[in-house]
């Protein structure tokens, strides 16, 4: 029988490289700035690290594929390490990984870093590849926006939401994570932006504007996990935990049979379940959440799907401010997807990143009042056919 | 001809939805002193259509429940030249890989040729002609070409029979297109309508006469193909016929579709005929074929062509046709380099069943598209045979739609969204021929051939099926 992953591991070290337009990194510059400093964070030696993993999605944008780059750019000296992939869940994959082999006493001390270099692709927004499979032969090479935005009408039509009320709920999303971005020295966007302008920009993919779309930036992000006991060991007598991961995989259903709606992300609705019954904990315990908001119409329907706002009310919540940062559960505290950015490979430990420092009491300017627990949750490929990752981190004591 | 009944069974006609109003485009031509005198609409095949997709929707129109033996596809636009479009039809229109396929081409009178061949020969035969013709802006061909398609089922118990034929080829070069030279490149006029109207047309019409053993004054409906607008009155002086040549009347509303243009105006003839009524048609280029017909009844397909001149978007914007008939390359930036190699392995496993929009029944009865190993259904718990489902013909209703602003579209925005179908099937699709309105959840859908991948890089292409509205809005006026 299976008892879950809480409080098996602890976190010891984590760092997150500014995300943005690095023109002038390279993503083993990236992953190195990010490893360093949660090195130093761990207060551990480079040789003690037993296994690391690599999360990257796209490997065709200068980074190349197989955990190769990872292992150069850090100089891992003959310890095992893997690329894993899996979409915009990536980050959270390489969190799991790590954990996991923690957990199982393989290994001591592993790490996880993620990665993605968008920037390289000479535009904006992220890349579309076809590569002659079947697939290719039907399915709509929609863009992400495009993908996405099939949720607002859908979401709109099932609970019968004028678009304009849906459009100022998205634009609410979009706002509160502006100002949160505002007040991160680590984030792409940190410009507040006034909910006219967010309501006034350029259609991207009906109805989702501009800034209903996140940033697509460069950066890295790691994190170095260990057992509690060892933690204590290095001196960490409470040290943050892992509470729960779970991921929950598309297998056709939704795309492929007649019965979802389009109105929201199973998987979400799955993996939450199971991540609140592996952390032992309700959706109310949670002070804070990092949610996959792609676009604002994701992060609306996701409050929804992880049991924090009830089914067709995420729009009243969100309008409400209950997902601000001084509402009853704040989201995106450090701007989130939309001003953090979104280096693909990166955005799941980059998510950790911000529940750890506020674990912790180091989130400056954005430092929440109280936490206990944090809620990660990562959202690869479309709402029609996606991966969702969703973990719970908290203190051991 | 006397005794055999063998004749046009069932008949149709495909436009696509744009019309440009050839007035108010040529305005963009005022300072040129091209661009003709502009009255009447051209059909314009949206980006992801070709000869092929044109030709292919008129065939739909002509089959009901019966395979025929043999299938000719026929164009002078066609996309490739070394690969069978007939065969790819075959898969596309879910038939037997036992018909009997093959592509004519040569002039724009190879479609009517190809009916021709197919009434003097034997078995069910369809015929389906597409043309899609580029010409260069500031051509009068550019204004007076029309893309569309149009196909005949030739069977041996037919309403409209043939009666009598003749035949001339005659290498008259009025225009031409070459490897070299795709759009066409044309002689004097005066010179072409003189020769080709005494020398060609008129001749073969009145040997055609000859061979039905009926009279100019007996034809009552005619579709004569006219190289250049108005040789249709010197035909009509020099053969004695009166009757109303629709084929003049379609060069009006939609274009000269080419090949495809005899077939088309021969519907339209027919849906005019009453019963007892003899009907010509002459097609030309290299030569000319005449056909006469005798209408015994309605035949099916013909009435349904007549509404589809009326149906579609009209527009005039001139920036946008050239982009579209790939007069005027617009540079799309970096996003339109994106790779669409298509892998002929890939084809051969999944290309008849891509094209056929071939689903699967599972043994609980749901369809599901593309067919799988294991089913689709939640409850299937492991291999089951699933039985052959054509999604094709079939209409759907829309969950989910975006008009994505983002991705390369060579006439945007591209619109895509998830359609299920009654029978359970549920498919993420791209969508087409939005009109001014575009899409929203809940919008009926009927399914249409077009372009799905267009390899420019490597001159290949695939084609899908794409959900378009269940009805076009009707042109005013």
């Amino acid at each position: 029988m299976a008892t879950g992953i809480k409080d098996k591991v602890a976190i010891i070290g984590m760092g997150c490289t500014e995300f943005g337009e690095h023109w002038d990194k390279s993503p083993e510059d990236l992953m190195a700035t990010a490893f360093e400093e949660a090195l130093a964070d761990a207060g551990i030696a480079r040789d003690q690290i037993g296994a690391a993993w690599m999360g990257n999605a796209l490997d065709d944008i200068n980074v190349g594929n197989s955990a190769l780059p990872l292992a150069h750019a850090l100089r891992l000296k003959t310890i095992p390490v893997s690329r894993v992939e899996n979409m915009c869940a990536t980050g959270t994959e390489a969190l799991r990984a790590a954990t996991y082999a923690v957990a199982a006493g393989a290994v001591d001390i592993a790490v996880a870093v993620g990665v993605e270099k968008l920037k390289d692709t000479g535009y904006g927004g992220l890349p579309l590849r076809t590569k002659g499979l079947a697939n290719d032969l039907w399915l709509p090479y929609g863009s992400a926006p495009g993908t996405f935005a099939q949720l607002a009408g859908a979401y709109a039509a099932k609970h019968g939401v004028e678009a304009g009320d849906l459009k100022r709920a998205m634009a609410h999303v979009s706002w509160k994570s502006h100002q949160n971005g505002a007040e991160n020295a680590k984030a792409h966007l940190r410009k507040a932006v006034d909910i006219e302008t967010i309501l006034k920009a350029p259609m991207i993919a009906d109805p989702l504007g501009l800034f209903d779309c996140c940033g697509v930036s460069d950066g890295a992000a790691c994190v170095i996990v260990t057992t509690p006991d060892i933690a204590k060991g290095l001196g960490i007598a409470n040290p943050v935990t892992v509470k729960a991961i779970q991921v929950c995989a598309s297998h056709g259903w939704e795309m492929g049979y007649g019965e979802w709606d389009g109105a929201s992300v199973r998987n979400t609705q799955v993996a939450s379940q199971r991540a609140y019954a592996e952390a032992g904990i309700a959706p109310g315990d949670l002070s804070l959440t990092e949610v996959h908001d792609c676009f604002s119409v994701t992060e609306l329907v996701t409050m929804e799907d992880l049991g924090l706002s009830a089914e067709g009310r995420a729009i009243f919540d969100v309008l409400d401010g209950r997902y601000d940062r001084g509402g009853a559960l704040p989201c995106q505290t450090d701007g989130g997807l939309k001003c953090f950015g979104h280096p693909v490979g990166a955005s799941g430990l980059r998510m950790a990143y911000e529940v750890y420092a506020q674990l912790l009491g180091r989130a400056g300017s954005r430092q929440l009042a109280k936490v206990d627990f944090g809620l990660t949750h990562n959202l690869g490929g479309q709402p029609a056919n996606s991966v969702a990752a969703v973990s719970i981190l908290g203190r051991l004591n | 001809m006397a005794g055999s009944q063998r004749g046009i069974a069932r008949i149709s006609g495909y436009l696509p939805l744009l019309r440009l109003d050839r007035a108010a485009a040529a305005k963009a031509l005022r300072f040129s002193g091209l661009g003709g005198r502009g009255a009447g609409y051209r059909s314009v095949a949206g980006w992801d259509e070709d000869a092929f997709t044109l030709a292919t929707e008129a065939a739909r129109g002509t089959l009901v429940g019966s395979y025929p033996t043999q299938l000719i596809f026929a164009s002078t636009s066609a996309p490739f030249i070394e690969r069978s479009h007939a065969g790819v039809m075959i898969d596309a229109l879910a038939l037997p890989r036992t018909t009997r396929t093959q592509d004519v081409a040569g002039s724009r009178r190879c479609g009517l040729s190809a009916l021709l061949d197919a009434l003097l020969g034997r078995g069910d035969t369809l015929v389906a002609a597409g043309e899609s013709r580029p010409a260069k802006a500031g051509n009068p061909f550019h204004f007076s070409f029309g893309d569309g398609g149009a196909a005949a089922l030739v069977s041996d118990d037919a309403p409209a029979r043939l009666i009598g034929h003749a035949s001339l080829s005659h290498d008259l070069v009025d225009l031409y297109t070459s490897r070299e030279h795709p759009t066409p490149y044309s002689y004097e006029e005066r010179f072409v309508k003189d020769t080709a109207t005494r020398g060609i047309i008129v001749p073969t019409i009145k040997a055609a006469l000859a061979d039905a053993g009926v009279a100019a004054s007996d034809i009552s409906q005619c579709v004569i193909i006219e190289p250049l607008a108005g040789m249709a009155r010197d035909v009509a002086k020099l053969t004695g016929i009166t009757a109303p040549n629709h084929a003049a009347d379609l060069s009006a509303q939609a274009g000269d579709l080419g090949a495809a243009h005899p077939l088309f105006a021969l519907a339209l003839a027919l849906d005019a005929a009453k019963p007892g009524d003899k009907v010509l048609v002459a097609g030309f280029g290299s030569g000319c074929d005449a056909l006469v017909f005798d209408v015994a009844g309605q035949v099916p397909g013909a009435a349904d062509t007549k509404a589809v001149l009326s149906q579609g978007l009209v527009f005039a914007d001139y920036t946008r046709f050239l982009s579209l008939t790939g007069a005027l390359s617009l540079d799309w930036g970096v996003r339109s380099e994106f790779e669409q190699k298509a892998q002929a392995t890939v084809l051969e496993r999944n290309g008849r069943d891509t094209i056929g929009f071939i689903g699967g029944r599972d043994a609980a009865g749901n369809v599901q598209f593309p067919k799988s190993r294991i089913p689709i259904r939640p409850d299937a718990d492991g291999p089951e045979p699933l039985e052959d489902v054509r999604l094709a013909d079939l209409t759907g209703t829309l969950v989910s739609v975006t008009a994505d602003r983002l991705n390369f579209t060579p006439d945007p925005p591209f619109w895509f969204g998830l359609v299920q179908f009654e029978n359970g099937a549920r498919v993420m699709m791209e969508l087409t021929d939005a009109d001014a309105r575009g899409f929203a959840v809940g919008d009926r859908l009927t399914m249409r051939l077009r372009i799905k991948s267009h390899d420019k890089r490597r001159g290949f292409r695939t084609w899908f099926w794409k959900a378009a509205p269940l009805a076009r809005p009707e042109m005013e006026g």
